[in-house]
């Protein structure tokens, strides 16, 4: 067997170990590991994406986890606001729609008095349930949020097109935390820190092949979210491997350089944002929905800083392995957690593991640049090519010749 | 908000043309090949103050558009916003109450001197490194928990001063190892992009710092006394003290305006460093061979100054001045481990508003933000909103000044490194 050919076998393996896991595994904390792992590949979604972002094109945002609350934020307001109904309600703001009615909810925010606010809720009072009020489908309000995660890509991008390094972190940082502030300030809409509640990803259960789950089963959204996984992989691995991934890694060793040789650097800084962002925004959707609430706490640095130091740890100019640092990193966290203690001093994990992470992140970006993952996959890729320059090669077989021309002739040849 | 609509169209307004001014203008100046420096921030500024009527005599003569035309126009453009802001709300307790206003214009201006004295430690790093060190509000943290330790809890007793002094010393050891241990590849290549490996080691720094603090010290929130008691004042005599009137922890000006003691005493404290650092920067050698550092580095080292050890310097003194700014300020506030976060990204702002790497920017920078911020909480009407959106107006005038001006205020084109790139 090549070595070049242990990635591809190994990338089957992790994958075809994913799919059978949720069938093999019986452990008694089955619920548990299902939600890590179902954790796990959103922060390898969110991870990847942002090694494209930063690690291909250059451009160190900080906003990623806001494009994620902007999408999670968008399913949820559309899921918790929009409703059809048979029947005109009279007292909400309402769209007739062939027969149907578009019931657009009033905000009250955060209140215990829902009966005498909310208007929906009155109107179903009164018809005592004799109408049947439906729910937006989620897959719609999917679908809204990855395309609202892409609509602000696409301005951030123009916006910071003139913005470099240490400016551009700023200013992403700034659009993160001006969005975070403002869904906690505006409570009667986004009900601020009490977070706005999702109807599941399969709200009324599903059968797949025979077998019914239930909304609160883990193995539909376990591979909701993992699917979404390998199709990001996908499209990030299509898009660096063609002409994109080219521009765009051209973008981040030299702008001038790229645009004075006829790159489009408008364009393709612009593109990257929006393609990663909107990816971000589809994570976050599902996320919410799977975790059915969401809060303005998910935008905070920290998670940011999760995001960040999963990609860096793994390898940042790599989104293969972003993605399994991130998957393995959840895993570590989940496990550290436990709290123990050394002769009557009890060691709060919960606490100590995050400060092992950052010493691991600070050290990873001291030592080993490239990450921890990426030196590995880069062994058995190209670690026969990249290492050795065509002089060296010529040196060693002993041929010694002077000529590159000739030398790289006989590369070519061999 | 009583006639919340005049206000709301008065902003959409002036919006309006702030964009058009922006983008407008620089074409022009483009086209008539003018100088485009100032041109996105003034047009947008004249445009924002004057609507159409700026900007056509603006764009038909295009004159260099100076110091004075932005100062000007930027005063109109607050003075729009007040005037529509006291017509819509004319009961608003910053419209009625002079002396509500006057009392948070002091408070405003005191907080700001200590977000400037914080913010100067950031645009020193930035001016000598090159990086925006995203450790600033750890080490922030660390300055108050470190006063904290040794005045409460080591050395119970001791004055406060030496608690700050030894708070000091301590940060400014741990930023001179940090960037002894993890900045020194930045210097000589062996990085391939400095500023994103400056930021992103700091990030991890501040990481580390804030859970080892958490770990160690716990969630629970920590104060200390206040360091001075007040003389008991009062002027002009006893009877009628509407000049000054002091008791141990507050001071009232013209019957009017309070000052609590902290932060009073914190804002005397930063002064007193600020002056200190000023004089250590222009008269001493070493504060002059950091000054010529930020300048040119390849300059300055031909003139016998060694960079390097420069970095260090400065790196431990920005460290410094942050743990400092809230050593003052753990008398006025409660301490918590994840404090130093909201400061922190106030330094950003204060420090992008001044300009990256300009001293004197960070100091203005800082009153301004610490004036916008006192406005914000008092005339906002709706408590509970203003305190969430608190941290918010500091990024919407970052991001604005990115857009704008994104050297700043006060800022310049720097000479070496990756200062010039933006």
């Amino acid at each position: 067997m090549k070595r070049q050919n242990v990635p591809q076998l190994l990338g089957a393996l992790i994958v075809a170990f994913f799919v059978a896991f949720p069938f093999v595994y019986t452990g008694g904390n089955y619920d548990y590991i299902m939600h890590i792992c179902i954790i796990g590949f959103f922060y390898a979604i969110l991870a990847s994406s942002w090694s494209m972002l930063a690690g291909y094109a250059g451009q160190f945002s900080f906003g990623h986890m806001a494009f994620m609350g902007l999408g999670a934020y968008t399913t949820a307001l559309f899921c918790h606001y929009f409703f059809i109904s048979p029947e005109p309600t009279g007292i909400c703001t309402e769209f007739a729609i062939g027969g149907q009615y578009l019931i657009v909810k009033n905000p009250i925010g955060v209140t215990s008095t829902t009966l005498t606010q909310d208007c929906l809720a009155q109107a179903m009072e009164k018809w005592n349930g004799t109408v049947e009020v439906t729910r937006m489908p989620v897959w719609l309000g999917i679908i809204l949020g990855t395309i609202v995660g892409g609509i602000f890509g696409l301005l951030i991008g123009l916006l910071v097109l003139r913005l470099r390094a240490a400016y551009l972190a700023l200013f992403t940082l700034g659009f993160s935390e001006i969005l975070r502030a403002t869904i906690s300030a505006e409570i009667q809409i986004t009900r601020g820190q009490a977070g706005l509640e999702l109807p599941s990803l399969f709200e009324n259960g599903i059968t797949i092949a025979g077998h019914f789950f239930s909304k609160t089963d883990k193995i539909p959204p376990y591979f909701v979210m993992f699917f979404l996984l390998l199709g990001c992989l996908a499209v990030l691995y299509w898009l660096s491997q063609s002409r994109f991934g080219l521009f765009v890694r051209a973008l981040r060793e030299d702008q001038d350089a790229a645009a004075a040789l006829g790159v489009n650097t408008t364009r393709y800084k612009v593109l990257v944002f929006v393609v990663t962002s909107s990816m971000a925004a589809l994570a976050g959707t599902v996320y919410g929905h799977y975790v059915t609430i969401i809060t303005p706490n998910n935008l905070m640095i920290l998670q940011m800083s999760l995001v960040v130091a999963m990609a860096v740890i793994a390898g940042v100019e790599n989104f293969i392995a972003a993605a399994i640092g991130a998957i393995l990193i959840e895993f570590m966290l989940e496990m550290l957690r436990t709290s123990f203690s050394i002769g009557g001093v009890t060691v709060d994990m919960t606490l100590w593991r995050l400060v092992f992470f950052g010493v691991l992140l600070m050290l990873t970006l001291r030592f080993a640049r490239n990450g921890l993952l990426v030196p590995v996959i880069d062994f058995f890729t190209r670690g026969h090519v990249a290492a050795e320059t065509v002089a060296l090669r010529a040196a060693q077989s002993g041929r010694g010749s002077d000529d590159p021309a000739e030398a790289a002739s006989q590369e070519t040849r061999t | 908000m009583q006639y919340s609509s005049i206000f709301w169209w008065t902003m959409l307004w002036i919006v309006f043309w702030g964009v058009i001014g922006g983008i407008g203008t620089r074409r022009v100046y483009l086209r008539k090949d003018r100088d485009t420096s100032n041109a996105t921030l003034g047009g947008s500024l004249i445009g924002a103050a004057f609507g159409p009527f700026g900007l056509a005599p603006l764009w038909w003569k295009s004159p260099e558009i100076g110091r004075v035309m932005i100062t000007l126009s930027s005063l109109v453009v607050i003075g729009i916003i007040a005037v529509a802001f006291a017509n819509a709300d004319p009961e608003n307790n910053c419209v009625s109450n002079g002396s509500f206003v006057a009392s948070q214009i002091t408070n405003g201006l005191i907080i700001g001197i200590i977000y400037g004295l914080m913010a100067m430690g950031l645009t020193l790093i930035f001016s000598i490194l090159g990086i925006v060190s995203f450790a600033h509000g750890a080490f922030y943290m660390i300055g108050g928990m470190l006063v904290y330790y040794i005045v409460v809890v080591w050395f119970p007793g001791v004055h406060p001063l030496i608690g700050v002094l030894g708070s000091c010393s301590i940060t400014f050891v741990l930023g001179a190892l940090f960037e002894r241990l993890f900045l020194t590849p930045m210097y000589d290549g062996r990085v391939e992009r400095p500023v994103e490996y400056g930021i992103l080691v700091t990030f991890g720094l501040s990481f580390t710092m804030t859970y080892l603090v958490a770990a160690l010290a716990g969630f629970n929130p920590v104060k200390v006394k206040r360091f001075f008691d007040f003389p008991r004042i009062r002027l002009p005599d006893n009877s009628d003290p509407w000049l000054i009137k002091t008791s141990r922890g507050n001071m009232e000006l013209f019957d009017t305006v309070s000052i609590s003691n902290p932060r009073f005493i914190a804002a005397i404290l930063s002064i007193l460093v600020l002056l200190a650092l000023l004089a250590f920067l222009h008269r001493t050698w070493t504060g002059k061979g950091l000054r010529a550092v930020s300048q040119d580095r390849d300059a300055a080292a031909i003139t016998g100054i060694n960079p390097n050890r420069m970095n260090m310097l400065a790196f431990a003194l920005g460290c410094m001045v942050a743990s400092l700014s809230g050593a003052v300020l753990v008398q006025a506030f409660s301490w918590l481990p994840i404090v130093g976060q909201i400061p922190e990204m106030r330094s950003f702002v204060i420090v992008v508003l001044g300009g990256l790497g300009s001293l004197p920017g960070a100091f203005v920078g800082g009153t301004l933000v610490g004036l916008v911020e006192a406005a914000g909480t008092g005339c906002v009407p709706n408590p509970q909103k203003a305190s969430s959106y608190i941290p918010a107006y500091g990024m919407i005038i970052l991001t604005l000044m990115l857009l704008l001006r994104p050297m700043g205020l006060f800022g310049r084109k720097f000479a070496s490194g990756a200062h010039g790139k933006f």
